[in-house]
């Protein structure tokens, strides 16, 4: 029991020490060169614009991403095109309008062969 | 040169401006860069990107906040990123190594040596940073900027963008919670 305590006693103070080994800390020193190595950064920033852009875009994630976009665009567009169409371009009335637009309702040759029975 | 005509001059893109505002405040950022990261290259090299950000975007620095307080959400925000970044990474390598698609060995983090600890402490601080890291962001965030920058929690709060009390919360839970992990090291140690 006694020893216990002890021992709990030591943890506790371990444990305090540790806490307070930070106390009187230096701060850490960067590196002399970091302002060259700032601009080198900036500098190859500057330059790489068009890579980067190029890069981006030759990513395979950009490109699968290119591909389901015209493949939903398709998509839509041909259901569109299927539910939307409107009942003047079917059947009869469309064969007409075709006709009118083309000017092939007027009297033709074969119209001026029929005789009358 | 003062702070707010440094601020100006690199505005107007000012070279001279933008070597002063690095050096004067490179040891700042590094050194909460690498309190949160725990690694000396990932702490440089967050501490470029954070230079590289303020260059760009000085023009919306407002004059409200002090510019150091806004160089720490910055150094905090792009920490946090690169932490995140590489613990996506380790999962995925993780993730892969299940499948067996990934050969590579999974290291263990080593042990972190702040280079500001006096040496007698070494050790022990090392232990603690272990502790640290596996504290929620917020309090780690907290703890970093009040144990290793020694900003008051008045400044803590500004950075966080919270109030005091919160703080106060924050610095309450993460002295808890690294007791406890503190605690679970020393027992299983004896």
């Amino acid at each position: 029991m006694n020893g216990q305590m002890k021992n709990k006693q030591q943890i506790e103070q371990e444990i305090d020490k540790t806490l307070e080994s930070l106390d009187g800390i230096q701060r850490a020193i960067a590196n002399p060169y970091l302002f060259t190595r700032i601009k080198a950064r900036l500098q190859k920033q500057d330059k790489s614009f068009w890579e980067r852009a190029t890069g981006l875009i030759a990513r395979p994630v950009f490109a699968i991403a290119t591909i389901l976009l015209i493949i939903v665009i398709n998509l839509t567009l041909f259901f569109q095109s299927q539910g939307g169409q409107t009942p003047a371009a079917t059947g009869q009335e469309g064969e007409q309008l075709f006709a009118s637009e083309y000017n092939l309702s007027g009297s033709t040759i074969y119209d001026a062969t029929v005789e009358p029975q | 040169m003062d702070e707010q005509f440094l601020i100006e001059k690199l505005k107007q893109g000012d070279e001279a401006a933008f070597k002063q505002i690095v050096e004067t405040w490179k040891d700042m950022v590094y050194n909460t860069a690498i309190g949160i990261l725990q690694n000396e290259e990932d702490a440089e090299d967050v501490t470029q990107e954070v230079f590289v950000q303020v260059f760009e975007s000085v023009g919306s620095f407002k004059a409200e906040a002090k510019f150091s307080t806004w160089l720490y959400r910055i150094t905090v925000s792009k920490a946090l990123d690169h932490l995140r970044r590489k613990k996506r990474k380790k999962r995925f390598a993780y993730i892969q190594s299940l499948f067996g698609a990934n050969n590579e060995t999974i290291i263990e983090k080593p042990d972190f040596h702040h280079p500001g600890v006096v040496l007698d402490n070494k050790e022990r601080s090392a232990v603690l940073f272990k502790a640290i890291d596996r504290l929620p962001e917020n309090q780690k965030i907290a703890f970093t900027l009040h144990k290793l920058e020694g900003l008051s929690y008045q400044e803590v709060s500004e950075v966080m963008k919270t109030s005091v009390s919160s703080v106060e919360s924050l610095m309450h839970r993460a002295k808890i919670n690294l007791k406890r992990t503190l605690s679970g090291h020393y027992e299983n140690r004896d």
